[in-house]
Formats: C-alpha cells, sequence, structure tokens
C-alpha cells in the first residue's frame, strides 16, 4: 500500500473512531445487561402468581381491554400482546393528548381481569434500555445513535485495510507483552479488532437498521398500506370501533396455522389509522421473527387485507435478534456478552493509542 | 526488522477464516434450533478461541 493510501484510511479510521468512542462505549455498557435482560428479569420480579381462576373461562379480549384501560381512563389503547406461559393479557394504552412514547403497560389475568405482575420491564432495565435506544431523545437521539453506529461500520472497515500495514511483518495474533505499553495495546487492539469484525458488523449494521425502525414503518403505512385508508377522512373513533374479539378471530382465519403475536390499534406506528393489525408469526426457528399482519377494518370488524410484509420491514424484523443475541440459546448470549466486553477492550486501546500518539509527536 | 514482509494471504488468512466461521454462526443460529444453535454458537465461538489461544500462543 502507498503511503498516501495509508494515510488516508488511517485518517478515516481515526475520525470515525474518535467521534463514536464515546457514544459506543455507552452503548456497550448498557448493552451488556440487556443481553441478559430476561435472565436479570426472572430474577428481579420473580413472583410465585397464579391465575385467579385457572381452570375458569377466560375473559373475552374486549372485557380485558377494557378492564386495563378502565385503569388509565382517557387513554386510548395502542397494542394488546399475549403471553405464552401464563393466561395474561398485556394491554398498552396511551394518552392522545400526551406524549406518544409515553405508554400504559397493564398484563391483565385473563381468568379475572385483575392486574398480573409484570415479568418484564423492570424500571432499571426499562431506563437501560431507553438509554441505549435514544439516550431519552425521542426519534433524533435514536437517528444519532445509528449514525454513531455507521461510523463503527466505516470504523471496522477501515481498521481492516490498515491490519494490513501493521501486520505486515508479524505473524497472526503476535502480542507483543514485553514491549511498550504502547506496541502492548496496539497488538491487543489489533487482535481482538480483527477476530471480533463480524460479529462487529452484524451488531453494528443490524443497531443502525433498528434506530430506522420508525421510518420504515412510516414508510411502509404511507406506501403499501396507503390505498387500504383512501376510504376515510378521519381516523377511526375509539367509541365506533368492531368487537376486538371478532376482528381477531377474523384474522386467524385469515392466516390459519400461524400463531397470534399481537394487535396493533389504529393510530399506531404498526397500523393506519382505521384498522386492527393483528400480527402473527411463523413456527420455523426463522420464521417466527418474521410476522404477517392482518388488518381488520376498525369500524366493521371486515377483513381488509392480510398485508404480507415488505423486504425491509422484514429486515427490521431480522434485525432485532440480530442485534440483541437472544436467538440462539444461553451460549450464544455468552458469546454476545464476551464479544461486547472486547468492543469495550478496542475502544479503550484505540482511544489511548491516539492519546498517546499524540502526546509523543505533537501534529 | 530484516525480515521480508509476509503476502496479504499470511496476513489475512486466520483474519478470514474467522470471519466466515463466525458470520456462518450468526446467521445459521438464526435459522435453526435446539442443537443447531450449539453448533453455530461454537462456530461464533472461534472468536474467543483464536484470541485465547493468540493470547497463549502468541505473547512474546
Amino acid at each position: 500500500m502507498k503511503t498516501r493510501t495509508i494515510r488516508a484510511w488511517s485518517w478515516t479510521h481515526k475520525w470515525s473512531s474518535l467521534v463514536s468512542t464515546l457514544f459506543l462505549l455507552m452503548l456497550c455498557v448498557t448493552g451488556l445487561p440487556l443481553v441478559f435482560s430476561h435472565e436479570i428479569e426472572e430474577v428481579l420480579l420473580e413472583q410465585n402468581w397464579a391465575p385467579a381462576n385457572p381452570d375458569g373461562p377466560l375473559l373475552s379480549l374486549d372485557e380485558v381491554l377494557a378492564a386495563g384501560l378502565a385503569l388509565h381512563p382517557g387513554e386510548v389503547p395502542a397494542f394488546m400482546s399475549f403471553d405464552e406461559d401464563r393466561p395474561v393479557v398485556n394491554v398498552t394504552s396511551v394518552d392522545p393528548n400526551g406524549p406518544p412514547s409515553a405508554y400504559s403497560f397493564e398484563p391483565i389475568d385473563q381468568t379475572s381481569g385483575a392486574v398480573a405482575p409484570p415479568v418484564a420491564g423492570h424500571p432499571v432495565m426499562e431506563f437501560l434500555l431507553q438509554l441505549h435506544t435514544d439516550m431519552f431523545l425521542g426519534l433524533p437521539g435514536m437517528l444519532f445513535l445509528g449514525l454513531m453506529g455507521l461510523m463503527l461500520i466505516v470504523a471496522v472497515v477501515s481498521g481492516a485495510v490498515l491490519y494490513a500495514p501493521f501486520m505486515r511483518r508479524l505473524p497472526f495474533g503476535t502480542v507483543r507483552a514485553a514491549k511498550a505499553a504502547r506496541t502492548r495495546w496496539l497488538d491487543y487492539h489489533n487482535l481482538l479488532g480483527v477476530v471480533a469484525a463480524a460479529w462487529l458488523l452484524v451488531v453494528g449494521a443490524t443497531g443502525v437498521v433498528n434506530t430506522l425502525a420508525t421510518p420504515i414503518l412510516a414508510y411502509w403505512k404511507n406506501t403499501a398500506l396507503k390505498e387500504l385508508t383512501v376510504a376515510y377522512d378521519a381516523p377511526a373513533p375509539t367509541g365506533e370501533r368492531a368487537s376486538l374479539d371478532a376482528a381477531v378471530e377474523r384474522a386467524k382465519q385469515a392466516l390459519p396455522g400461524k400463531t397470534l403475536q399481537f394487535v396493533a390499534f389504529p393510530g399506531t406506528d404498526y397500523s393506519t389509522d382505521h384498522h386492527y393489525a393483528v400480527f402473527f408469526h411463523g413456527d420455523t426457528p426463522l420464521t417466527t421473527h418474521l410476522t404477517t399482519p392482518a388488518l381488520i377494518d376498525a369500524r366493521t370488524g371486515a377483513l381488509a387485507a392480510v398485508a404480507p410484509t415488505p423486504w425491509y420491514v422484514k429486515a427490521l424484523s431480522l434485525s432485532q435478534p440480530l442485534h440483541f443475541g437472544d436467538y440462539g440459546g444461553l451460549g450464544l448470549k455468552i458469546l454476545w456478552a464476551l464479544l461486547d466486553l472486547a468492543t469495550i477492550v478496542i475502544l479503550g486501546s484505540g482511544l489511548y493509542l491516539w492519546l498517546v500518539k499524540g502526546r509523543r509527536k505533537p501534529a | 526488522m530484516s525480515r521480508k514482509d509476509l503476502t496479504i494471504w499470511a496476513i489475512f488468512g486466520a483474519p478470514v477464516v474467522v470471519f466466515v466461521l463466525s458470520l456462518t454462526g450468526l446467521i445459521g443460529a438464526l435459522l435453526g434450533d435446539g442443537v443447531w444453535d450449539a453448533v453455530f454458537s461454537a462456530l461464533l465461538a472461534s472468536t474467543v478461541i483464536v484470541t485465547v489461544w493468540a493470547l497463549i500462543r502468541r505473547r512474546r
């Protein structure tokens, strides 16, 4: 490689890293416990809960919804999801006049209508998740972190290019532990960086895609789902909505053999202003991550469309497990944690190498 | 240092192998369940194994 080429890559590596290092460190530190959120919440929220009437009949979804909304007068329904191993339906609602993401979340015992203890969403984990997702800054914060993710990708690629001139006389994996600290940390930085490259690129790229969730879903609604909404001028008012149970039953008929995952109510990110979007997922390892919604007209209860999601919504769906590392058991999570720790060392050593270089040889 | 420069393959051989193994593990674990999770996790574990190997055997 020519000196000038090396210098250009070096400049790229230095600046993409410097701009993003502090934010990436924050993401690594908050991401580490988040990898194990399921396990941590099992401990933090461990409660011996049993449904009120284990053998009794289940309340209808309309009754569950009413029970959930009664706890938050003035709010409108946003989402409904279903616990897998207990007869609990989660009702998410939101104040139509408040901030759009200030959701209320109530797990409702479907055998009694009473509130069940939550199995997720411990305040500490929620705080870490929010910090990790948007630093409490909403969409601008999310997009900013997405930009930092892009910087990470640039830094990994430029780092891989620079690996060649640095390693041209060293066998793979060499760590000159007896040399000066700068040399030693350069070797650790190069080794960990090149070994973790694939993971860094996957977690970085899927993280960037996740930060684009809001625009991706908005684009989907404004294109593929647009024609379903042209018949209406005003959003479906909450008082004039068809039965939710009937809507879910209708959706099940439209997508037989799939598993009900959640319902998005009219006006939320995952639906139009006029439909219940009833989301189902498949049963193979891959298709459990891919959802298909049946859209039910919220006024009439009629099936409006089965809307297989376009490629960019599928990409968003697959980016979630690939970023969180929660798709391959505990072993995969442990590897996620080790690679997260390796990333902290890469970021820290990179920062250190820049600092000592600047001090030794002022530009 | 008077040694000759390594070829591009000598430099990137091992990193490319680890890259391919770990990428296969990352994507494969999404496509399989049960025992496949263990198999593909093991491929991703090549990152950790190679690092530990280097820290022990290539330290000088």
